[in-house]
């Protein structure tokens, strides 16, 4: 049913529980699953050797198939990866761009990204990490520890917006140099391995290497649920927040803790994928035109970006396969800047 | 809950009633080192529109945002029902008690209706995110403040004047039965003040709604008020009926300006006019001889 006073939303009664929905974040939703879904098969059908799509869904459903292999083995695994490092970071950028009121503001810039990067960095020039084995952990630990930080630091009375991004871009140049430290003076052949880490990439993406994605995103689903809610309000400027009854701090505590641990998590998962946390939210807000940034629209956005970008980052210049960070930002730019110019929202 | 204090269902309070929900007592408000109210007592009468005036930086709307928790006291206490506002979880605040900042800000490209929408937040919850109360309250709430024309447009496309109506508009649908104001008129000019204040003055004859604001013009304030609060330097130097309260003395001795006090010749209020202008030397000896 729709609001009489309230166009645009949608109201779902049962019994005296009552849900309003944006309805038109809903369809975009709608549309980017369906677009999702497509650019999941299209990548799973695309390679070296082509598969129709008929068997890959036969793969994808479990049933006997000649291009098992290839498809369940090869192409399935770092399409879940894809989905999963995607569908964390389009959400953490939704969550930290609200806390920050930022539309720049990303985990890269509030000191996440660059905190992961140092640490795997560091300990895999040094040698006290493999590349591939216990990078994972440095990372998230890394990228939990610097985004507490620059929380921590950011905290006076209540957090300041500002100090947030301030702060955080001053820890990500400090991390940034650091890193280079690392690169230069770490063993030679180590430094190598690092330096493909830190572009960011599923080759080789393994469910063994991400599966525990899938919980961390699933348990994060209530948190983002209440923190979707609250959004109607912490919208406005602090004071305004405040006279509506929101637990301020509370609720922006709960929605940075849960954008950093989701950041350092796809870090861990994939190494630094560039650019995905800044536009996803940004291109979401866009397309469903709310007045906040819509964390699920933003989650699907940055699924679809990841897989996007990896199918091309796969064939682009096959056989060689190019780490999807380095497409992610050729993919959705373009796309950004494409919808800035064209919307009546400014950069703002 | 305990069972003395009042409940938020009762009716509102009449304007005959003289009660006080809303008081502070022994209010220091200080900003880290620097403190902007000492021992400050005050009491908000019910059903009434206070009106509190001050020169710059007296701390009127240090005490407005003490008074709507925006700002922990340092020592002392705000007391809602009797009840100390920091011990009163914050939505249960924003149930009895609306506060429209000095300068609020709105996500860009929001509706006015979407904004009005936002004012029930206080008493919606995660399974009861739109009710026919919700419903009722935004469309009487744009009706109220001549809104419901402007429900589709943007915020970003208004006059001042239509958008503060439209931020009074969503104070009003959350439903309180006290409104704080902290310069409603800020921005707007001559016409679109006087609108302003005739629908905060309407709300409260109306709806019996105990309204607190900050103003600027101390003419205003006494046109609007019921009860005039006079601050200086973090401290109350005189309150009452703006008749009783608005005189010369007080004047001078709350803004240091001399001036005349004369009748309003519409409202029959204090109106205060500033004393001579400065004038050139020259002139004033041209004006001694003709």
């Amino acid at each position: 049913m729709s609001s009489v006073t309230l166009r645009g939303y949608s109201v779902v009664r049962a019994g005296r529980a009552s849900f309003l929905l944006h309805r038109r974040s809903a369809l975009v939703a709608l549309g980017l699953l369906v677009a999702l879904a497509g650019t999941v098969v299209a990548s799973l059908c695309l390679g070296e050797s082509t598969v129709s799509p008929a068997e890959v869904v036969k793969v994808v459903l479990g049933r006997p198939s000649p291009d098992q292999l290839v498809v369940g083995e090869f192409r399935l695994p770092r399409v879940v990866v894809g989905l999963l490092v995607g569908t964390a970071l389009g959400l953490a950028g939704a969550l930290i761009q609200t806390v920050a009121r930022n539309p720049l503001a990303s985990p890269d810039v509030v000191g996440v990204t660059w905190g992961a990067t140092a640490t795997v960095v560091g300990l895999t020039a040094y040698g006290v990490v493999g590349s591939t084995g216990q990078a994972p952990y440095a990372a998230v630990a890394g990228g939990l520890v610097a985004g507490l930080l620059v929380y921590a630091l950011a905290w006076r009375r209540g957090l300041h917006a500002q100090r947030f991004v301030l702060i955080g871009i001053g820890i990500s140049v400090a991390l940034s140099s650091l890193t280079s430290v690392f690169l230069t003076k770490g063993d030679g052949f180590q430094a190598q391995a690092a330096k493909v880490w830190m572009t960011g990439s599923l080759n080789g993406s393994g469910y063994d290497q991400a599966g525990w994605l899938a919980w961390v995103l699933l348990a994060a689903l209530p948190v983002a649920l209440w923190a979707a809610r609250a959004q109607r309000s912490i919208s406005f400027d602090d004071a305004t927040a405040v006279g509506l009854g929101l637990r301020l701090d509370r609720i922006r505590l709960g929605m940075a803790l849960l954008g950093i641990v989701l950041a350092s998590c796809a870090a861990g998962a994939a190494g630094p994928v560039d650019f995905v946390a800044l536009m996803a939210p940004q291109i979401a807000l866009r397309l469903a035109r709310s007045a906040q940034v819509p964390l699920f629209c933003s989650a699907l956005t940055g699924a679809l970006v990841v897989v996007l970008a990896d199918l091309i980052a796969r064939r682009l210049l096959a056989p060689t396969e190019l780490p999807v960070g380095v497409v992610t930002g050729m993919v959705g730019a373009p796309y950004l800047m494409w919808l800035l110019i064209r919307s009546r929202r400014g950069g703002s | 809950m305990s069972a003395h204090q009042p409940s938020t269902d009762q009716p509102p309070s009449g304007r005959l009633s003289s009660g006080h929900r809303l008081e502070a007592r022994g209010l220091t408000l200080a900003y880290d080192a620097r403190t902007v109210v000492e021992d400050l007592d005050v009491r908000i009468p019910d059903g009434r529109v206070t009106v509190i005036v001050g020169p710059n930086a007296c701390g009127k709307s240090t005490l407005l945002r003490a008074l709507g928790r925006l700002l922990k006291p340092a020592a002392g206490a705000v007391l809602l029902d009797g009840q100390e506002l920091a011990r009163i979880p914050t939505k249960r605040i924003a149930q009895r008690l609306g506060l429209l900042p000095q300068s609020p800000t709105a996500p860009e490209g929001i509706s006015v209706a979407d904004l009005v929408s936002r004012g029930r937040q206080p008493h919606q919850s995660w399974w009861q995110q739109w009710s026919p109360e919700d419903e009722a309250a935004v469309s009487e709430a744009l009706e109220r403040t001549s809104t419901a024309d402007l429900a589709e447009r943007s915020m970003d496309e208004l006059s001042g004047g239509q958008r503060q109506r439209a931020w009074i508009a969503m104070a009003l649908a959350q439903g309180t039965d006290i409104l704080l104001l902290d310069e409603p008129t800020t921005y707007l000019d001559i016409a679109h003040q006087v609108e302003v204040l005739d629908l905060v003055r309407r709300l409260n004859v109306e709806r019996g709604r105990t309204v607190v604001a900050v103003l600027h013009d101390l003419n205003q304030a006494a046109r609007y008020a019921d009860h005039l609060v006079a601050m200086r330097d973090g401290r109350v130097v005189a309150q009452g009926p703006p008749g009783d309260v608005v005189t010369a003395e007080l004047v001078r001795e709350v803004f240091g300006l001399d001036s005349v006090v004369v009748p309003d010749p519409v409202t029959g209020t204090p109106l205060v006019v500033p004393g001579a202008p400065w004038v050139a030397e020259a002139e004033k000896a041209a004006v001694v001889e003709a």
